[in-house]
């Protein structure tokens, strides 16, 4: 007769379902620091393909022009009527309405809600692509052909999308203000010119646009291509490579966004 | 000259190959049979480096290939074709392209050399026009024959086929053997092929291994495979079931 298996104390158990979990996202960022490190190993020393850097800037970019208008133009319309309406209950004065929209959209906004767009519609793509690759072992060939999958694969798209995450930040910057603007004129009444009061905005929330795009954009790419790359099983792993690389964006992003505003007030304080 | 010395790898704490040793000498051609999920594409990836073993090591002409930096094992991988099981065809690049990309990867020979040399592995393998066609649109046989050009194209001294006619119809198969045959008769390459197809590896092998469930049950040239009473050997070469073994 066969013995029964072991049965674990209970205390044992209790750290088990703790220390797993641990032991995984230590496991998965140890994975996202070191594609990164390869990432900036090739990016510096590797040779350029610049055909696939444009091929990426058009589908990380262009194809994006149309989800990031949508998303940012409705969002900006929504803030402005929901801030135009609460102002108006309270005092009535809607004078800094386009100034401070411009701010909070600057500092945290525009690249926040452009980097999670981004997470969505490209960081899912390349993870799934890339993970298909791995299934169907064209990543093997890569190596078999001495080429470097991360610098194949995923350098071009590192670079594509740090371009093409600022510069979708400034567009979303300027989509978002503008729907913002006619719903101000339409809804409230408020004039273009009072609406486009630059004088709440300093180089320091432009600096911090520009590097949280800048830092969201290096950022989507690794974490997506590690996802695609440590792909095991068929399409049910490249499913949820899908998942995690969305999930693990979206995390990063609001983490990051916590950590580069942190530092941005410190530096502020200090200058 | 191919050696692996003790190559363990586990899977989940399970052993899914176990203290696997056999050598492969320049020039010879070796058969790896056994039945599906025996470890056989694993020991492939093993020994041209993709795939890390728990214990043991692998040596290609002297090079311990899990002791290699990244340039040198690019280097070994310039002298190693692969025709993968699933054709591994980069889906993104178009046929010629695909045939070209090892050329360009080894970056000594001009687009001019190269276009020529991918039309004359296009032209060998009897798919003379499809260069421009991308792999969605090919048949599995041709998929097959554009893989085994893509492997050969820089005319590597080894090569490793890992079930060439898995799923193709006979004709098909008789003429990926053909060109698995002209490989070791014209080049003569060095070769670990993996098949079910026991008639057609029989023409192009010289020894052969069997493995089953992680372990080499046998390893031998053909003189050895026709006499010995190993029944699961017998059961692969002679094409019976158990039954009919009694």
């Amino acid at each position: 007769m066969a013995a029964a298996p072991e049965r674990m104390p209970l205390h044992h158990r209790m750290l088990a379902s703790v220390g797993e979990p641990v032991i995984h996202v230590a496991d998965t960022v140890k994975g996202i620091m070191r594609t990164f490190a390869l990432t900036l190993h090739y990016t510096l020393r590797g040779r350029k393909r610049w055909d696939a850097i444009f091929e990426q800037l058009h589908e990380i970019g262009n194809r994006s022009v149309i989800f990031i208008a949508f998303t940012l133009g409705f969002l900006g319309m929504i803030l402005i009527y929901q801030a135009g309406y609460q102002a108006m209950k309270i005092t009535g004065d809607l004078q800094l309405l386009g100034g401070l929209f411009l701010q909070l959209l600057l500092r945290v906004f525009a690249p926040t809600i452009t980097a999670m767009m981004l997470a969505t519609r490209v960081g899912s793509g390349m993870a799934a692509q890339i993970g298909s690759m791995v299934v169907t072992e064209q990543v093997d060939a890569l190596r078999m052909c001495a080429a470097q999958p991360v610098d194949y694969l995923v350098v071009p798209r590192f670079l594509a999308s740090i371009v093409m995450s600022v510069v979708l930040t400034i567009f979303a910057v300027l989509v978002s203000y503008l729907a913002g603007a006619m719903v101000a004129n339409t809804a409230f009444g408020v004039n273009f010119y009072t609406f486009f009061d630059m004088s709440f905005v300093g180089w320091f929330d432009v600096n911090i646009c520009l590097t949280k795009a800048l830092v969201f954009g290096a950022t989507i790419p690794v974490i997506a291509c590690q996802a695609g790359l440590i792909v095991t099983g068929g399409s049910e792993g490249v499913g949820q490579a899908t998942t995690t690389a969305v999930v693990n964006c979206s995390l990063a992003v609001v983490i990051l966004d916590f950590v580069i505003s942190g530092l941005g007030y410190v530096v502020l304080n200090l200058l | 000259m191919i050696e692996v010395h003790n190559v363990t790898k586990l899977h989940f704490g399970r052993p899914v190959l176990k203290d696997i040793t056999l050598s492969i000498p320049e020039g010879s051609n070796l058969g790896l049979i056994g039945p599906g999920g025996a470890g056989k594409s694993l020991l492939l990836k093993i020994i041209c480096g993709l795939v890390v073993p728990d214990e043991g090591t692998v040596t290609i002409d002297g090079q311990d290939v899990f002791e290699l930096d990244e340039i040198e094992i690019a280097k070994l991988r310039f002298r190693i074709g692969m025709l993968f099981q699933n054709y591994a065809l980069f889906d993104f690049m178009n046929v010629a392209d695909n045939i070209a990309f090892p050329l360009r990867q080894e970056g000594k020979l001009g687009e001019d050399e190269i276009a020529a040399k991918v039309q004359e592995q296009l032209d060998s393998v009897d798919l003379p026009t499809i260069g421009h066609q991308f792999p969605n649109e090919l048949s599995g046989g041709m998929k097959k024959r554009v893989s085994f050009a893509r492997a050969v194209v820089p005319e590597p001294p080894i090569v490793f086929y890992d079930d060439p006619t898995a799923g193709l119809d006979p004709v098909t198969s008789s003429k990926i053997f053909l060109l698995l045959k002209a490989m070791r008769d014209e080049k003569g390459v060095t070769s670990v092929t993996i098949s079910h197809d026991i008639e057609g590896i029989k023409d192009i092998c010289d020894n052969f291994a069997l493995l089953d469930r992680g372990e080499l049950i046998f390893w031998g040239s053909r003189d050895e495979v026709e006499s010995t009473d190993l029944s699961l050997v017998r059961q692969f070469w002679d094409g019976f079931s158990d039954d009919e073994l009694g």
